[in-house]
């Protein structure tokens, strides 16, 4: 990475504060207010096993959509937008600069989510906020390679990320127990199934299946690697 | 191939021919050949379509061609660029709008790989060079158009490139600025830097260009030298404007029409025989005005490379 890219690191920081991060923590809050509020307003004492389960229901729904909000247009943006013409002329690499804003987008993307669990913890329960942090970051690690792959590839890459995403979860579902073909195509789709089970593990055991945690980061590497491919041989504009 | 020994930017029958999923296909720009070189600043004009953004996407590296090659340095553009940078003021400035426009100065001053030290002075240098003191503060999104272009040079400034690229440079600037354009081009001139200028204005690169490579559906159709030979052939004709003694001016240019109101105009062939013919109407006791060419040589040579119709 070479000095300059690295010093802008600040500057794609700051983009995505104001891009994306205070979208991430609007919604977070509208959504786990809806959560939170209904429970509440029933005056049920709460214990360390409800919080855990109320932390299940929503943090599923917040992580996944904010995952989505957050990575999509990670770099179909500066094509669609034509902002490629400048920062690409600069002697930067296109690959790495994109590299390090996926990083970036994933520190921007944890810290929100610490905040928003930070908030439950003082104002609902006070629950570690560790295991559901590592969650987070399971789900964006293991989805954000294949959203940096469809980024890469096309301009319009939400509707397609969405597909996939809605999509592979929806055959997951429905051919979980089919043979033959259906079982060879549910293995190249990405592994969403993996993540639903996930979160409860990590609340109740405190740790993860070894093997599903390489096979979704594996899957979620070898995209994000075919991304970075992509943007080294294909022209950008 | 290898490149020649003065030559920065090589164009060796580039090929760039866009294809839809549906199988049609487009080609924008075809068997493109030519040699840029040291110090150079070389104009390129054509009209709407004829391939001048491609050719600038193919020298960035945005673009890949589909046959030919195309080089900067011996080097493929993108690999140039990523190494050296290039300083390109694109035609449309594509600037995030909630960006300041000091601040893009300074992210595109990072990125550029200006040393810490030295960027400050360097954005401030820009500012002040291209008058956008006024306006550091406010958002891209609230320049006017002459100001945008303004701050899209002043970023293909920042650094001080052995290439440059500028595309449509006085594209929305006044009359002042055009002016001052100028002087910034010939402030850049040096021995070791190449200029590309690709713009509609053929008066303005009559003036800043050494050569104009003239394009039309995609192919080089006319280098054009600038600078006046006394014995080229110019092929146009100049417009005189007498004071007085209008009257004699058909008894010494019998191929002159009058426009009225004092206003001739005269086919000349060379600047040898403009001087020789003017030299004879003061002699006749003709007052002068003023005496322009009617087209530029290179408007000449446009119209006669990309036909009338395209002009």
């Amino acid at each position: 990475m070479s000095d300059n890219l690295r010093r802008y690191a600040l500057w794609q920081m700051r983009d995505f504060g104001r891009d994306r991060g205070i979208a991430l923590l609007i919604i977070g809050l509208a959504l786990g207010f809806t959560f939170v509020s209904p429970v509440r307003m029933m005056q049920v004492q709460m214990t360390e096993a409800s919080a855990k389960q109320l932390i299940m229901i929503s943090l599923q729904q917040i992580v996944f959509i904010s995952v989505f909000i957050g990575l999509n247009g990670i770099v179909s943006n500066d094509r669609k937008m034509g902002y490629y013409r400048f920062l690409f002329s600069k002697p930067v690499s296109i690959p790495a600069y994109y590299a390090q804003q996926f990083v970036i987008y994933f520190v921007g993307f944890m810290a929100v989510m610490a905040l928003l669990l930070g908030l439950f913890a003082f104002f609902v329960y006070p629950l570690s906020p560790l295991g559901p942090l590592a969650y987070c970051a399971i789900v964006f690690l293991s989805l954000g390679g294949i959203a940096f792959f469809i980024s890469s590839l096309f301009r319009f890459d939400w509707p397609i990320l969405a597909a996939v995403f809605l999509g592979s979860a929806l055959l997951h579902t429905i051919w979980q127990f089919s043979d033959g073909w259906r079982k060879i195509v549910l293995a190249v789709l990405p592994p969403l199934n993996k993540l639903t089970s996930l979160l409860g593990t990590i609340l109740d055991k405190g740790s993860v299946e070894t093997n599903d945690l390489l096979w979704l980061f594996g899957y979620s590497l070898l995209f994000f690697l075919a991304g970075l491919f992509v943007l080294r041989r294909r022209p950008v504009a | 191939m290898s490149p020649h020994p003065s030559s920065v930017i090589e164009f060796n029958s580039a090929t760039k021919v866009y294809r839809s999923l549906l199988g049609r296909s487009v080609t924008a720009v075809e068997e493109f050949s030519l040699r840029v070189g040291e110090g150079e600043v070389l104009g390129i004009a054509g009209p709407n379509g004829a391939g001048k953004s491609t050719l600038i996407s193919l020298l960035l590296g945005y673009l890949r061609p589909t046959g030919g090659s195309v080089t900067i340095d011996g080097r493929e553009p993108r690999a140039y660029v990523e190494n050296n940078g290039i300083g390109y003021l694109s035609e449309l400035i594509t600037i995030n709008p909630n960006w300041t426009a000091e601040s893009a100065l300074s992210r595109f001053g990072v990125l550029a790989a200006i040393p810490p030290a030295e960027r400050r002075t360097r954005v401030e240098a820009v500012i002040e060079q291209l008058g956008l003191e006024e306006h550091r503060a406010k958002k891209v999104k609230a320049l006017s158009k002459g100001n945008l272009q303004r701050l899209g040079l002043a970023q293909s400034l920042l650094r001080d490139e052995k290439v440059m690229i500028l595309d449509e440079p006085t594209h929305g600037l006044d009359p002042v600025w055009t002016q001052k354009f100028r002087g910034i081009v010939e402030g850049l001139r040096r021995p070791g830097r190449t200029i590309l200028i690709a713009s509609h204005n053929l008066d303005e690169l009559q003036r800043v260009a050494d050569r104009v490579a003239i394009i039309d559906k995609g192919r080089l159709q006319r280098l054009v030298q600038t600078g006046y030979d006394q014995t080229a052939e110019t092929a146009g004709s100049y417009r005189i404007a007498v004071v007085s003694g209008g009257e004699k001016m058909k008894e010494i240019f019998p191929a002159a029409v009058d426009h009225g109101g004092g206003e001739f105009e005269i086919p000349i062939t060379n600047v040898a025989d403009l001087n020789a013919a003017i030299a004879k109407a003061i002699a006749a006791g003709v007052m002068l005005a003023s005496f322009v060419p009617a087209r530029s040589v290179l408007e000449q040579q446009f119209r006669e490379a990309v036909g009338e119709n395209n002009s």
